[in-house]
């Protein structure tokens, strides 16, 4: 009885925090459809590699800050969908067919890596699991260094995109509906009883077993959403450069999925999409005042003391922390209706 | 004799070595449906490594474990524990940033066999497994604290927890490793009472390993002693507790009828 009491009250004392939540989201989303308005191309790209790497971050932030499992070579899905793509229509013409072929192969071939890194995930611990991943990584790279006379080498491959593909405004508006699209799925996902069995086998694996739930089977399904997405996050970026080259499947670009959703907050999924867009965007603005100072020009160091912060004093990221104190709060209002009462 | 039919649980010549330790030697024993088990010793003893190779934690290195007279030797954890053998852990082992309601829920949507792939239904929806886990916190006296972080319990309330996230699954035999283990003197008698509750709905039959006999004797209906891992006698508690054998051999003689 009380406790359907403190519950109600709970939910009371959060709605005028909620109705400014849900406020902001939608201020957000207006700009988000406004800005390819008002604003030029070089802002537009930015902004659509915002959400595609947010959702590249949240894919992440599945198996990082849901299953618990360490993917050191995640960017063998976003260079993976990239090269698809270009590999594809280089290969075969610039057309929707050829496309739509890309993001099937892209998809089997994420699915591959995933049973891959599932059946050794289940055998060898979590250490493994990073060490190995991050092998498999240079392996594609490698692999997409060698295959010259299709790739490039190292010099990338420059390709061009079917239409409507190839307007700017268009693959904005894209962008934005894959990020909705996916943060809606994965969302789902993490809400489902699978979803909290992953939650289970990252805070005590063993405990998980012991209520008799095949932890290899739900690690193995993360590990299909997250790589299937990370791909297909792979297939918008490679449709937005219209280039690739092996840096996108080099250990840095693991490290970007692994800072966005860091910083915004690992296990809380929209987290990544903070992450993402803070990252780029203080990153942009580190580079726009190289002509104030050249020592902008070097922004991983303004980078470095950003993270430090955050990790000192939001060691659950900006959305961790923004929950954290979301909970205070409602904390607080409890006690002192309880006091009332 | 016992009736074979009557028999849930046996085991044959049960045993493991790490090493040169022989922590589990030879160990033959049939529990019977519906008849409360307890299995005592020392530290030491074996007691919770013998529950290890019955629930499948681990691979014993002889004999076999049978269950419902089906062999479950080769089975997996989570397939002993579908078939109906729940077991909990000596060491408080919850999942201690979830709630505690998310504890048991886990446990309860586990027993309920829900598929993996459903993965576009919220957990909300399935409204019989909350109920359940209701229920099941109300047993354990733990509705109040159903929001609370499980991390953030005391370790008594952790230890009911626990109990409650076996209960959730129905087993047909349930193995708890010390129920009591590290709680305080005013704790213990809910512990107790709550075992009692758990024996008289005769839904499930008990095995309960423990090193302090007088803890049990009154509710136990078989005693088990087990000594450097061997089995040193069974049998009804009088008989057991007045065994001249379990009397020297357990903590150096006398010590097992002190009340602690």
């Amino acid at each position: 009885m009380g406790g359907e009491k403190i519950m109600k009250n709970y939910i009371s004392g959060l709605s005028t925090i909620e109705k400014i939540e849900k406020l902001l989201l939608l201020a957000v989303f207006v700009v988000l459809v406004v800005v390819p308005h008002v604003s030029g191309t070089a802002t537009i790209t930015m902004v659509s590699r915002i959400m595609i790497f947010a959702v590249y971050a949240m894919a992440y932030d599945i198996l990082r800050g849901y299953i618990g499992v360490i993917h050191l070579g995640f960017a063998l899905f976003i260079g993976g969908g990239a090269y698809f793509v270009g590999i594809m229509i280089s290969q075969f013409g610039v057309s929707l067919p050829v496309l739509l072929m890309a993001v099937v192969g892209t998809a089997i071939y994420s699915a591959i890596w995933a049973l891959i890194v599932g059946r050794i995930s289940g055998k060898s611990g979590l250490l493994a699991t990073a060490m190995i991943t991050m092998a498999f990584a240079e392996i594609m790279r490698s692999l997409m260094t060698v295959w010259r006379t299709v790739t490039q080498g190292e010099d990338g491959l420059t390709f061009r995109v079917p239409s409507p593909f190839d307007n700017r405004m268009f693959m904005f508006y894209a962008s934005l509906a894959f990020m909705i699209l996916m943060a809606f799925v994965l969302y789902k996902f993490t809400k489902s009883p699978t979803g909290r069995v992953w939650q289970a086998v990252r805070e005590n694996e063993q405990r998980a077993i012991f209520l008799g739930y095949d932890t290899n089977r739900a690690r193995t399904i993360a590990l299909l959403v997250a790589s299937i997405v990370g791909g297909l996050a792979g297939v918008m970026f490679g449709l937005l450069n219209r280039f690739v080259n092996t840096d996108l499947l080099g250990m840095q670009m693991t490290y970007n999925a692994m800072l966005y959703s860091l910083l915004g907050g690992s296990g809380t999924l929209f987290g990544a999409i903070l992450g993402s867009g803070v990252v780029v965007l203080f990153q942009n603005l580190l580079l726009d005042l190289r002509g104030v100072h050249f020592i902008f020009e070097r922004w991983l160091l303004f980078f470095g003391g950003l993270y430090i912060v955050v990790v000192m004093f939001m060691p659950r990221g900006i959305m961790g922390f923004y929950y954290d104190w979301k909970e205070k709060m409602a904390y607080k209002k409890r006690v002192k209706d309880g006091e009332k009462v | 004799m016992v009736f074979l039919s009557n028999v849930i649980l046996r085991t044959e010549g049960l045993s493991i070595q790490f090493g040169a330790l022989k922590a589990v030697n030879n160990v033959s024993l049939s529990i019977e449906a519906d008849k409360f088990t307890s299995i005592l010793g020392p530290n030491g003893a074996g007691k919770t490594t013998f529950f290890n190779l019955v629930s499948g934690r681990y691979k014993p290195t002889g004999g076999r474990v049978f269950f419902k007279d089906q062999d479950v030797t080769a089975l997996t954890p989570q397939q002993r524990i579908h078939a109906g053998m729940g077991r909990s852990f000596q060491l408080t082992n919850v999942f201690p940033a979830l709630s505690v309601h998310e504890n048991v829920r886990l446990s309860v949507q586990s027993a309920a066999k829900v598929r993996y792939t459903k993965l576009f239904r919220s957990y909300k929806k399935y409204t019989d497994i909350y109920e359940e886990t209701n229920n099941i916190l109300e047993r354990i006296l733990l509705k109040d604290k159903a929001d609370v972080k499980a991390g953030d319990l005391t370790h008594g309330e952790q230890r009911k927890l626990e109990l409650g996230m076996v209960l959730a699954q129905k087993p047909e035999v349930l193995l708890l490793d010390e129920p009591t283990a590290g709680m305080s003197v005013e704790e213990v008698p809910v512990m107790i009472d709550l075992l009692k509750n758990i024996k008289d709905a005769g839904e499930t039959t008990i095995v309960l390993i423990e090193h302090k006999m007088n803890m049990v004797k009154a509710l136990s209906d078989v005693l088990v002693v087990l000594v450097n891992g061997e089995l040193l006698c069974e049998g009804d508690p009088e008989t057991v507790s007045n065994n001249p054998d379990v009397m020297t051999a357990y903590l150096g003689g006398g010590v097992i009828n002190v009340a602690t």
